[in-house]
Protein backbone atom coordinates (compact mmCIF):
# COMPACT_ATOMS: atom_id res chain seq x y z
CA UNK A 1 0.00 0.00 0.00
CA UNK A 2 2.72 2.52 0.93
CA UNK A 3 3.83 1.66 -2.56
CA UNK A 4 0.69 2.48 -4.31
CA UNK A 5 0.63 5.72 -2.51
CA UNK A 6 4.34 6.71 -3.01
CA UNK A 7 3.71 7.21 -6.29
CA UNK A 8 0.75 9.71 -5.99
CA UNK A 9 2.86 12.78 -7.33
CA UNK A 10 3.26 11.20 -10.83
CA UNK A 11 -0.85 10.16 -10.79
CA UNK A 12 -2.18 13.71 -10.34
CA UNK A 13 0.73 15.32 -12.32
CA UNK A 14 -0.39 12.81 -15.18
CA UNK A 15 -4.16 12.94 -14.64
CA UNK A 16 -4.06 16.55 -14.03
CA UNK A 17 -1.07 17.14 -16.39
CA UNK A 18 -2.92 15.75 -19.55
CA UNK A 19 -6.41 14.26 -18.99
CA UNK A 20 -8.01 17.82 -18.44
CA UNK A 21 -10.65 19.45 -19.52
CA UNK A 22 -9.57 20.41 -23.02
CA UNK A 23 -7.89 17.35 -23.43
CA UNK A 24 -9.98 14.90 -22.42
CA UNK A 25 -12.54 16.70 -25.04
CA UNK A 26 -9.58 16.78 -27.94
CA UNK A 27 -9.19 12.69 -26.90
CA UNK A 28 -12.52 12.31 -27.75
CA UNK A 29 -12.61 14.71 -30.98
CA UNK A 30 -9.86 12.67 -32.14
CA UNK A 31 -10.98 9.82 -31.63
CA UNK A 32 -13.99 10.55 -33.60
CA UNK A 33 -13.00 12.84 -36.32
CA UNK A 34 -9.42 10.78 -37.29
CA UNK A 35 -9.73 7.36 -35.41
CA UNK A 36 -7.28 4.59 -34.36
CA UNK A 37 -4.63 6.19 -36.82
CA UNK A 38 -3.22 8.50 -34.18
CA UNK A 39 -2.51 6.50 -31.36
CA UNK A 40 0.89 6.26 -31.76
CA UNK A 41 0.96 9.81 -30.87
CA UNK A 42 -0.14 9.57 -27.15
CA UNK A 43 2.82 7.01 -26.47
CA UNK A 44 5.15 9.56 -28.59
CA UNK A 45 4.06 11.93 -26.19
CA UNK A 46 3.95 9.96 -23.04
CA UNK A 47 7.72 9.18 -23.27
CA UNK A 48 8.95 12.80 -23.71
CA UNK A 49 6.98 13.61 -20.59
CA UNK A 50 9.00 10.56 -18.77
CA UNK A 51 12.40 11.40 -19.82
CA UNK A 52 11.89 15.27 -18.70
CA UNK A 53 9.88 14.66 -15.57
CA UNK A 54 12.52 12.03 -14.39
CA UNK A 55 14.96 13.89 -15.17
CA UNK A 56 13.56 17.35 -13.31
CA UNK A 57 12.87 14.53 -9.94
CA UNK A 58 16.43 13.69 -10.09
CA UNK A 59 17.62 17.50 -10.33
CA UNK A 60 15.34 17.91 -7.36
CA UNK A 61 17.00 15.30 -5.65
CA UNK A 62 20.56 16.31 -5.94
CA UNK A 63 20.23 19.49 -6.21
CA UNK A 64 17.17 20.54 -4.14
CA UNK A 65 16.58 22.86 -7.11
CA UNK A 66 12.63 22.91 -8.95
CA UNK A 67 12.55 23.85 -12.26
CA UNK A 68 11.89 27.18 -12.52
CA UNK A 69 14.83 27.87 -10.45
CA UNK A 70 16.77 26.24 -13.15
CA UNK A 71 15.01 28.86 -15.84
CA UNK A 72 16.41 31.63 -13.53
CA UNK A 73 19.89 30.36 -12.97
CA UNK A 74 20.50 29.46 -16.59
CA UNK A 75 18.42 32.75 -18.65
CA UNK A 76 19.69 35.60 -16.40
CA UNK A 77 17.16 38.06 -15.23
CA UNK A 78 15.05 39.17 -19.30
CA UNK A 79 14.80 35.50 -20.46
CA UNK A 80 14.05 34.84 -17.11
CA UNK A 81 11.27 37.33 -16.80
CA UNK A 82 9.78 36.51 -20.14
CA UNK A 83 9.47 33.16 -19.30
CA UNK A 84 7.95 33.47 -16.56
CA UNK A 85 5.20 35.59 -18.30
CA UNK A 86 4.65 33.42 -20.82
CA UNK A 87 4.20 30.42 -18.49
CA UNK A 88 1.61 32.30 -16.01
CA UNK A 89 -0.52 33.19 -18.99
CA UNK A 90 -0.23 30.01 -20.03
CA UNK A 91 -1.38 28.67 -16.71
CA UNK A 92 -3.57 30.87 -15.73
CA UNK A 93 -5.66 30.95 -18.81
CA UNK A 94 -5.82 26.93 -18.55
CA UNK A 95 -7.06 27.53 -14.27
CA UNK A 96 -9.69 29.67 -15.85
CA UNK A 97 -10.62 26.48 -18.11
CA UNK A 98 -10.06 23.96 -15.48
CA UNK A 99 -12.31 26.07 -12.82
CA UNK A 100 -15.13 26.61 -15.99
CA UNK A 101 -15.00 23.07 -16.47
CA UNK A 102 -15.80 21.96 -12.83
CA UNK A 103 -18.85 24.19 -13.55
CA UNK A 104 -19.77 22.32 -16.37
CA UNK A 105 -19.32 18.88 -14.71
CA UNK A 106 -21.11 20.04 -11.40
CA UNK A 107 -23.95 21.19 -13.02
CA UNK A 108 -24.49 17.82 -15.22
CA UNK A 109 -25.22 16.54 -12.13
CA UNK A 110 -27.61 19.07 -10.26
CA UNK A 111 -28.58 21.49 -13.18
CA UNK A 112 -28.86 24.62 -11.48
CA UNK A 113 -26.19 26.92 -12.91
CA UNK A 114 -22.84 26.86 -14.65
CA UNK A 115 -21.38 30.18 -12.76
CA UNK A 116 -23.11 29.06 -9.35
CA UNK A 117 -21.24 25.77 -9.79
CA UNK A 118 -18.06 27.54 -10.78
CA UNK A 119 -18.26 29.37 -7.50
CA UNK A 120 -19.19 26.43 -5.35
CA UNK A 121 -15.54 24.65 -7.25
CA UNK A 122 -13.70 27.61 -6.66
CA UNK A 123 -14.66 26.60 -2.78
CA UNK A 124 -14.47 23.20 -2.63
CA UNK A 125 -10.91 23.65 -4.57
CA UNK A 126 -9.68 26.67 -1.80
CA UNK A 127 -11.20 25.07 1.25
CA UNK A 128 -9.13 21.72 -0.20
CA UNK A 129 -5.77 23.75 -0.75
CA UNK A 130 -6.10 25.07 2.88
CA UNK A 131 -6.88 21.42 5.23
CA UNK A 132 -5.63 19.25 3.11
CA UNK A 133 -1.97 18.24 3.27
CA UNK A 134 0.37 18.20 -0.29
CA UNK A 135 0.14 14.09 0.19
CA UNK A 136 -3.69 14.40 0.74
CA UNK A 137 -3.82 16.69 -1.84
CA UNK A 138 -2.46 14.65 -4.04
CA UNK A 139 -4.11 11.69 -2.92
CA UNK A 140 -7.70 12.67 -3.17
CA UNK A 141 -7.67 14.03 -6.50
CA UNK A 142 -5.02 11.35 -8.19
CA UNK A 143 -6.18 8.30 -7.30
CA UNK A 144 -10.29 9.78 -7.30
CA UNK A 145 -9.95 10.89 -11.26
CA UNK A 146 -8.63 6.96 -11.42
CA UNK A 147 -12.35 6.37 -11.75
CA UNK A 148 -11.39 7.20 -15.48
CA UNK A 149 -10.03 3.54 -16.23
CA UNK A 150 -13.77 2.87 -16.87
CA UNK A 151 -12.84 4.19 -20.65
CA UNK A 152 -10.40 0.86 -20.27
CA UNK A 153 -13.56 -0.72 -19.45
CA UNK A 154 -15.51 0.86 -22.05
CA UNK A 155 -13.52 0.32 -25.22
CA UNK A 156 -12.81 -3.52 -24.01
CA UNK A 157 -16.53 -4.07 -23.91
CA UNK A 158 -17.46 -2.11 -27.01
CA UNK A 159 -15.53 -4.96 -28.41
CA UNK A 160 -12.90 -3.07 -30.85
CA UNK A 161 -10.86 -4.29 -34.03
CA UNK A 162 -7.83 -5.27 -32.34
CA UNK A 163 -5.73 -5.49 -35.59
CA UNK A 164 -6.85 -1.37 -36.26
CA UNK A 165 -5.54 -0.74 -32.92
CA UNK A 166 -2.35 -2.27 -33.18
CA UNK A 167 -1.78 -0.54 -36.38
CA UNK A 168 -2.76 2.66 -34.92
CA UNK A 169 0.67 2.66 -32.95
CA UNK A 170 2.36 2.39 -35.96
CA UNK A 171 3.10 5.99 -37.47
CA UNK A 172 1.53 6.07 -41.24
CA UNK A 173 2.37 8.60 -43.91
CA UNK A 174 -0.83 10.91 -44.30
CA UNK A 175 -1.31 13.44 -46.10
CA UNK A 176 -4.69 15.14 -44.16
CA UNK A 177 -3.88 18.32 -42.18
CA UNK A 178 -6.59 16.87 -39.96
CA UNK A 179 -4.27 14.09 -38.78
CA UNK A 180 -1.21 15.59 -38.39
CA UNK A 181 -3.47 18.40 -36.57
CA UNK A 182 -4.51 15.27 -33.75
CA UNK A 183 -1.04 14.52 -33.72
CA UNK A 184 0.54 17.33 -33.02
CA UNK A 185 -2.19 18.01 -30.46
CA UNK A 186 -1.68 14.54 -28.97
CA UNK A 187 1.74 15.17 -28.10
CA UNK A 188 1.87 18.75 -27.02
CA UNK A 189 -0.98 18.11 -24.53
CA UNK A 190 1.47 15.52 -22.90
CA UNK A 191 4.10 17.67 -22.67
CA UNK A 192 2.36 20.96 -21.02
CA UNK A 193 4.94 23.08 -19.44
CA UNK A 194 2.75 23.30 -16.18
CA UNK A 195 3.19 19.41 -15.72
CA UNK A 196 6.59 19.56 -15.18
CA UNK A 197 6.68 22.67 -12.83
CA UNK A 198 4.05 20.72 -10.93
CA UNK A 199 6.34 17.89 -10.88
CA UNK A 200 9.43 19.40 -9.91
CA UNK A 201 7.94 21.57 -6.86
CA UNK A 202 6.14 18.55 -5.94
CA UNK A 203 8.96 16.54 -5.64
CA UNK A 204 10.92 19.40 -3.32
CA UNK A 205 7.69 19.58 -1.22
CA UNK A 206 7.84 15.73 -0.79
CA UNK A 207 11.79 16.42 0.35
CA UNK A 208 13.65 13.78 -1.85
CA UNK A 209 16.77 13.29 -2.05
CA UNK A 210 19.12 11.22 -3.58
CA UNK A 211 17.68 8.17 -1.93
CA UNK A 212 14.50 8.60 -3.22
CA UNK A 213 15.77 7.94 -7.07
CA UNK A 214 13.43 5.06 -6.99
CA UNK A 215 10.59 6.83 -6.07
CA UNK A 216 10.92 9.26 -8.74
CA UNK A 217 11.38 6.57 -11.30
CA UNK A 218 8.09 4.58 -9.94
CA UNK A 219 6.62 8.22 -10.07
CA UNK A 220 7.72 8.91 -13.81
CA UNK A 221 7.19 5.81 -15.36
CA UNK A 222 4.03 5.25 -13.55
CA UNK A 223 2.05 8.21 -13.12
CA UNK A 224 2.76 9.38 -16.67
CA UNK A 225 1.96 5.45 -18.39
CA UNK A 226 -1.29 5.43 -16.89
CA UNK A 227 -2.52 9.14 -17.63
CA UNK A 228 -1.42 7.91 -20.81
CA UNK A 229 -3.44 4.88 -21.01
CA UNK A 230 -6.68 6.67 -19.99
CA UNK A 231 -6.07 8.90 -23.08
CA UNK A 232 -5.27 5.75 -25.63
CA UNK A 233 -8.54 4.19 -23.87
CA UNK A 234 -10.36 7.68 -24.37
CA UNK A 235 -9.96 7.65 -27.88
CA UNK A 236 -10.37 4.19 -28.63
CA UNK A 237 -13.95 4.11 -27.41
CA UNK A 238 -14.77 7.58 -28.78
CA UNK A 239 -13.83 6.02 -32.11
CA UNK A 240 -16.03 3.36 -31.45
CA UNK A 241 -18.75 5.34 -30.61
CA UNK A 242 -18.56 8.72 -32.55
CA UNK A 243 -16.97 8.12 -35.45
CA UNK A 244 -19.41 5.79 -37.20
CA UNK A 245 -22.31 8.76 -36.21
CA UNK A 246 -20.25 11.14 -37.25
CA UNK A 247 -20.68 12.73 -34.03
CA UNK A 248 -17.60 15.58 -33.26
CA UNK A 249 -17.53 16.61 -29.65
CA UNK A 250 -18.10 19.66 -28.37
CA UNK A 251 -18.88 19.64 -24.88
CA UNK A 252 -16.99 17.29 -21.51
CA UNK A 253 -20.76 15.90 -21.64
CA UNK A 254 -20.08 14.16 -25.05
CA UNK A 255 -16.93 12.20 -23.33
CA UNK A 256 -19.27 11.20 -20.75
CA UNK A 257 -22.10 9.84 -23.35
CA UNK A 258 -19.23 7.41 -24.47
CA UNK A 259 -19.13 5.83 -21.30
CA UNK A 260 -22.66 5.64 -20.92
CA UNK A 261 -22.97 3.46 -24.11
CA UNK A 262 -21.55 0.10 -23.03
CA UNK A 263 -22.53 0.37 -19.08
CA UNK A 264 -25.39 2.69 -19.13
CA UNK A 265 -25.80 4.79 -15.86
CA UNK A 266 -22.91 3.27 -13.82
CA UNK A 267 -20.79 4.68 -17.15
CA UNK A 268 -21.70 8.20 -16.67
CA UNK A 269 -21.04 8.05 -12.93
CA UNK A 270 -17.69 6.54 -13.19
CA UNK A 271 -17.02 9.01 -16.16
CA UNK A 272 -18.56 12.10 -13.88
CA UNK A 273 -16.89 10.84 -10.81
CA UNK A 274 -13.58 10.92 -12.91
CA UNK A 275 -13.80 13.78 -14.63
CA UNK A 276 -14.56 16.04 -11.86
CA UNK A 277 -11.38 14.49 -9.74
CA UNK A 278 -9.47 14.64 -12.84
CA UNK A 279 -10.07 18.04 -13.74
CA UNK A 280 -10.24 19.29 -9.86
CA UNK A 281 -6.56 17.79 -9.68
CA UNK A 282 -5.65 20.00 -13.02
CA UNK A 283 -6.82 23.32 -10.90
CA UNK A 284 -5.08 22.20 -8.14
CA UNK A 285 -1.72 21.57 -10.67
CA UNK A 286 -2.58 24.64 -12.46
CA UNK A 287 -2.94 26.70 -9.42
CA UNK A 288 -0.14 25.81 -7.67
CA UNK A 289 2.59 25.69 -10.53
CA UNK A 290 1.36 29.29 -11.49
CA UNK A 291 2.30 30.27 -7.13
CA UNK A 292 5.45 28.32 -7.02
CA UNK A 293 6.71 29.88 -10.51
CA UNK A 294 6.07 33.33 -9.11
CA UNK A 295 7.48 32.68 -5.78
CA UNK A 296 10.72 31.26 -7.36
CA UNK A 297 11.47 33.51 -9.84
CA UNK A 298 11.54 36.21 -6.72
CA UNK A 299 12.89 34.15 -4.60
CA UNK A 300 10.46 34.08 -1.87
CA UNK A 301 9.60 31.00 0.69
CA UNK A 302 7.00 28.95 -1.28
CA UNK A 303 5.38 25.26 -0.76
CA UNK A 304 2.54 23.88 1.11
CA UNK A 305 4.98 22.10 3.52
CA UNK A 306 5.05 25.25 5.59
CA UNK A 307 2.07 26.54 7.16
CA UNK A 308 0.36 28.80 4.24
CA UNK A 309 -0.09 31.89 6.97
CA UNK A 310 3.94 31.85 7.58
CA UNK A 311 4.45 32.77 3.87
CA UNK A 312 2.30 35.42 2.93
CA UNK A 313 3.20 36.70 -0.40
CA UNK A 314 2.90 32.58 -1.76
CA UNK A 315 -0.35 32.28 -0.24
CA UNK A 316 -1.48 35.38 -1.30
CA UNK A 317 -0.26 34.74 -4.78
CA UNK A 318 -2.10 31.44 -5.04
CA UNK A 319 -5.23 32.90 -3.62
CA UNK A 320 -4.78 35.55 -6.68
CA UNK A 321 -4.34 33.11 -9.51
CA UNK A 322 -7.54 31.15 -8.08
CA UNK A 323 -9.36 34.41 -7.85
CA UNK A 324 -8.44 35.48 -11.91
CA UNK A 325 -9.05 31.99 -12.71
CA UNK A 326 -12.38 32.55 -11.16
CA UNK A 327 -12.90 35.68 -13.31
CA UNK A 328 -11.93 34.13 -16.43
CA UNK A 329 -14.64 31.27 -15.80
CA UNK A 330 -17.82 33.79 -14.74
CA UNK A 331 -17.25 35.24 -18.36
CA UNK A 332 -18.59 32.59 -19.57
CA UNK A 333 -16.31 31.74 -21.66
CA UNK A 334 -16.08 28.26 -23.21
CA UNK A 335 -13.93 26.36 -21.26
CA UNK A 336 -12.64 24.17 -24.42
CA UNK A 337 -11.85 26.96 -26.44
CA UNK A 338 -10.22 28.82 -23.67
CA UNK A 339 -7.55 25.26 -23.60
CA UNK A 340 -7.06 25.74 -27.18
CA UNK A 341 -6.19 29.71 -26.88
CA UNK A 342 -3.87 28.38 -23.94
CA UNK A 343 -1.78 26.30 -26.15
CA UNK A 344 -1.48 29.11 -28.19
CA UNK A 345 0.48 30.56 -25.50
CA UNK A 346 2.62 27.60 -24.39
CA UNK A 347 4.29 27.82 -27.90
CA UNK A 348 7.48 29.97 -26.54
CA UNK A 349 7.11 28.61 -23.28
CA UNK A 350 7.93 24.60 -24.34
CA UNK A 351 11.08 24.62 -25.02
CA UNK A 352 12.08 27.31 -22.66
CA UNK A 353 10.46 25.21 -19.91
CA UNK A 354 12.33 21.81 -21.19
CA UNK A 355 16.29 23.26 -22.10
CA UNK A 356 17.08 24.16 -18.72
CA UNK A 357 16.39 20.73 -17.13
CA UNK A 358 18.37 19.30 -19.83
CA UNK A 359 21.65 21.15 -19.21
CA UNK A 360 21.58 20.87 -15.83
CA UNK A 361 20.74 17.29 -16.02
CA UNK A 362 23.37 16.62 -18.58
CA UNK A 363 25.68 18.86 -16.29
CA UNK A 364 28.40 16.47 -14.28
CA UNK A 365 29.23 19.03 -11.91
CA UNK A 366 25.70 19.59 -10.57
CA UNK A 367 24.81 15.65 -11.14
CA UNK A 368 27.75 13.83 -9.98
CA UNK A 369 26.76 10.28 -10.58
CA UNK A 370 23.63 10.59 -11.12
CA UNK A 371 24.56 12.90 -14.56
CA UNK A 372 22.20 12.01 -17.21
CA UNK A 373 23.35 8.51 -18.93
CA UNK A 374 23.77 7.74 -22.74
CA UNK A 375 19.84 7.11 -23.10
CA UNK A 376 18.47 9.79 -21.33
CA UNK A 377 20.97 12.14 -23.66
CA UNK A 378 19.67 10.69 -26.68
CA UNK A 379 16.17 11.03 -25.66
CA UNK A 380 16.43 14.33 -24.03
CA UNK A 381 17.71 16.04 -26.79
CA UNK A 382 15.40 14.31 -29.45
CA UNK A 383 12.59 15.55 -27.70
CA UNK A 384 13.74 18.52 -27.30
CA UNK A 385 14.34 19.16 -31.17
CA UNK A 386 10.63 17.38 -31.23
CA UNK A 387 9.26 20.02 -28.74
CA UNK A 388 10.73 23.02 -30.96
CA UNK A 389 8.84 21.49 -34.44
CA UNK A 390 6.11 21.13 -32.47
CA UNK A 391 5.89 25.16 -31.38
CA UNK A 392 6.50 26.16 -34.95
CA UNK A 393 4.05 22.96 -36.08
CA UNK A 394 0.67 24.05 -33.16
CA UNK A 395 -0.69 26.72 -34.56
CA UNK A 396 0.37 26.18 -38.27
CA UNK A 397 -2.08 23.14 -38.27
CA UNK A 398 -4.49 25.20 -36.25
CA UNK A 399 -5.17 27.51 -38.37
CA UNK A 400 -5.01 25.10 -41.57
CA UNK A 401 -7.68 23.50 -40.03
CA UNK A 402 -9.98 25.54 -38.67
CA UNK A 403 -9.16 23.71 -35.24
CA UNK A 404 -9.64 20.73 -36.43
CA UNK A 405 -13.22 20.59 -38.00
CA UNK B 1 13.38 39.82 -30.82
CA UNK B 2 11.58 42.85 -31.47
CA UNK B 3 10.82 42.31 -35.22
CA UNK B 4 10.08 39.08 -34.23
CA UNK B 5 7.27 39.90 -32.13
CA UNK B 6 6.49 42.58 -34.34
CA UNK B 7 5.98 39.64 -37.49
CA UNK B 8 3.98 37.21 -34.54
CA UNK B 9 1.31 40.40 -33.99
CA UNK B 10 1.26 41.05 -37.90
CA UNK B 11 0.61 37.44 -38.88
CA UNK B 12 -1.78 37.37 -36.31
CA UNK B 13 -3.71 40.72 -37.40
CA UNK B 14 -3.55 39.45 -40.99
CA UNK B 15 -5.09 36.12 -39.53
CA UNK B 16 -7.84 37.15 -38.01
CA UNK B 17 -8.53 39.90 -40.77
CA UNK B 18 -8.55 36.62 -43.28
CA UNK B 19 -11.55 35.14 -41.41
CA UNK B 20 -13.51 38.21 -41.08
CA UNK B 21 -16.30 39.58 -43.72
CA UNK B 22 -17.33 38.78 -47.59
CA UNK B 23 -19.94 36.32 -48.15
CA UNK B 24 -20.33 32.56 -46.86
CA UNK B 25 -18.11 30.43 -49.45
CA UNK B 26 -19.91 26.88 -49.85
CA UNK B 27 -16.84 25.02 -47.90
CA UNK B 28 -18.10 27.80 -44.91
CA UNK B 29 -21.53 26.92 -45.02
CA UNK B 30 -20.73 23.13 -45.62
CA UNK B 31 -18.55 23.55 -41.92
CA UNK B 32 -21.73 25.05 -40.72
CA UNK B 33 -23.51 22.39 -42.02
CA UNK B 34 -21.23 19.75 -40.29
CA UNK B 35 -22.01 21.02 -37.09
CA UNK B 36 -25.55 20.64 -37.92
CA UNK B 37 -25.12 16.56 -38.69
CA UNK B 38 -22.67 16.29 -35.97
CA UNK B 39 -25.23 17.79 -33.27
CA UNK B 40 -27.97 15.76 -34.38
CA UNK B 41 -26.41 12.08 -34.19
CA UNK B 42 -25.38 13.20 -30.80
CA UNK B 43 -29.01 14.14 -29.79
CA UNK B 44 -30.18 10.97 -31.76
CA UNK B 45 -27.36 9.34 -28.90
CA UNK B 46 -28.59 10.98 -25.95
CA UNK B 47 -32.78 10.55 -26.48
CA UNK B 48 -32.13 6.65 -27.70
CA UNK B 49 -30.58 6.44 -23.91
CA UNK B 50 -33.59 8.80 -22.73
CA UNK B 51 -35.89 5.55 -24.70
CA UNK B 52 -34.07 2.89 -23.40
CA UNK B 53 -33.79 4.47 -19.53
CA UNK B 54 -30.26 4.26 -19.76
CA UNK B 55 -29.52 7.77 -18.64
CA UNK B 56 -29.69 10.06 -15.71
CA UNK B 57 -32.38 12.75 -16.35
CA UNK B 58 -30.61 15.43 -14.99
CA UNK B 59 -27.55 14.92 -17.72
CA UNK B 60 -30.05 13.88 -19.98
CA UNK B 61 -31.56 17.67 -19.87
CA UNK B 62 -28.23 19.45 -19.00
CA UNK B 63 -26.86 18.14 -22.38
CA UNK B 64 -29.90 18.43 -24.64
CA UNK B 65 -29.77 21.76 -23.52
CA UNK B 66 -26.40 22.70 -24.50
CA UNK B 67 -26.70 20.75 -27.86
CA UNK B 68 -29.75 23.06 -28.53
CA UNK B 69 -27.69 25.81 -27.67
CA UNK B 70 -24.81 24.62 -30.22
CA UNK B 71 -27.44 24.58 -33.33
CA UNK B 72 -29.38 28.12 -31.87
CA UNK B 73 -25.60 29.77 -32.54
CA UNK B 74 -25.41 27.60 -35.72
CA UNK B 75 -28.43 28.77 -37.12
CA UNK B 76 -27.78 32.74 -36.03
CA UNK B 77 -24.55 32.81 -37.89
CA UNK B 78 -25.83 30.81 -41.09
CA UNK B 79 -28.75 33.18 -40.94
CA UNK B 80 -26.67 36.40 -40.52
CA UNK B 81 -24.23 35.51 -43.28
CA UNK B 82 -24.57 36.67 -46.54
CA UNK B 83 -24.49 34.43 -49.74
CA UNK B 84 -24.07 35.37 -53.12
CA UNK B 85 -24.30 32.16 -55.15
CA UNK B 86 -27.59 31.12 -55.64
CA UNK B 87 -27.10 27.36 -54.63
CA UNK B 88 -25.42 28.39 -51.53
CA UNK B 89 -28.32 31.21 -50.40
CA UNK B 90 -30.73 27.85 -51.07
CA UNK B 91 -28.67 26.00 -48.87
CA UNK B 92 -28.11 28.01 -46.11
CA UNK B 93 -31.87 28.88 -46.10
CA UNK B 94 -32.60 24.67 -45.93
CA UNK B 95 -29.76 24.85 -43.28
CA UNK B 96 -31.51 27.23 -40.66
CA UNK B 97 -34.72 25.22 -41.52
CA UNK B 98 -32.96 21.93 -40.55
CA UNK B 99 -31.33 23.70 -37.34
CA UNK B 100 -34.78 24.96 -36.35
CA UNK B 101 -36.40 21.40 -36.79
CA UNK B 102 -33.10 19.59 -34.83
CA UNK B 103 -33.62 22.63 -32.28
CA UNK B 104 -37.58 21.64 -31.59
CA UNK B 105 -36.67 17.59 -31.57
CA UNK B 106 -33.37 18.64 -28.69
CA UNK B 107 -36.00 20.69 -26.87
CA UNK B 108 -38.48 17.39 -26.45
CA UNK B 109 -35.64 15.93 -24.80
CA UNK B 110 -35.08 18.95 -22.51
CA UNK B 111 -38.42 19.32 -21.19
CA UNK B 112 -39.23 15.33 -20.36
CA UNK B 113 -35.50 13.76 -19.61
CA UNK B 114 -37.88 10.85 -18.26
CA UNK B 115 -40.11 10.57 -21.35
CA UNK B 116 -39.17 7.41 -22.89
CA UNK B 117 -41.75 7.30 -25.71
CA UNK B 118 -41.05 11.05 -26.44
CA UNK B 119 -37.28 10.03 -26.54
CA UNK B 120 -37.78 7.37 -28.97
CA UNK B 121 -39.68 9.62 -31.03
CA UNK B 122 -36.73 12.14 -30.90
CA UNK B 123 -34.53 10.08 -31.59
CA UNK B 124 -35.70 8.81 -34.66
CA UNK B 125 -36.54 12.69 -35.80
CA UNK B 126 -32.88 13.16 -35.00
CA UNK B 127 -31.56 10.60 -36.91
CA UNK B 128 -33.47 11.77 -40.24
CA UNK B 129 -32.41 15.08 -39.51
CA UNK B 130 -28.61 14.29 -39.40
CA UNK B 131 -29.22 12.42 -42.60
CA UNK B 132 -30.89 15.70 -43.94
CA UNK B 133 -27.87 17.36 -43.41
CA UNK B 134 -25.13 14.93 -44.24
CA UNK B 135 -27.07 15.14 -47.98
CA UNK B 136 -27.12 18.89 -47.69
CA UNK B 137 -23.62 19.05 -47.16
CA UNK B 138 -22.83 16.45 -49.82
CA UNK B 139 -24.72 18.21 -52.18
CA UNK B 140 -22.24 21.40 -52.21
Amino acid sequence: MKAVFSIALGVIAAIGGFIDIGDLVFNAQAGGSVGTPVLWAVPVGVVGIIVFAEMSGRIVAVSKKPNFVLVKERYGRRLSTFTLVASLVLTVLTLGAELGGLGFVLNYFFDVSVNFFVLVALIGIAAAIYFLPFGGLERVFGYLGLALLVYIAASLKLDPDWGEIGRGFVPESHSAAVYWYFVVGLISAALMPYEIYFYSSGAVEEGWDESDMKVNRANSIVGFALGGLISVAILVASAQVLKPAGISPTSVGTVALVAEQPYAQVGLILAFVGILFAVGGATIDTAFSAAYNLAQHQGWKWGKRFRLLSEPRFTLSLAGFLLIGFAIAQTGVDPIELTEYAVIFSIPVLPLTYLPILLVGNDRNVMGKYVNGPLARVLGWAYFGLICVLAVAAPVLFVATNGGS
Amino acid sequence: MRRLVAFAVLVGIAALLAGCGGPMTPDELSRSIGTLESTAAEGSLLAKDVADDRTKATFARVHARDLSGVVDHEAEKLNDAQADQADVARAKSRAVNLAGRIGTALGQIQIAPGDEAGGRRAQHALDRFSQDAKKLADGL
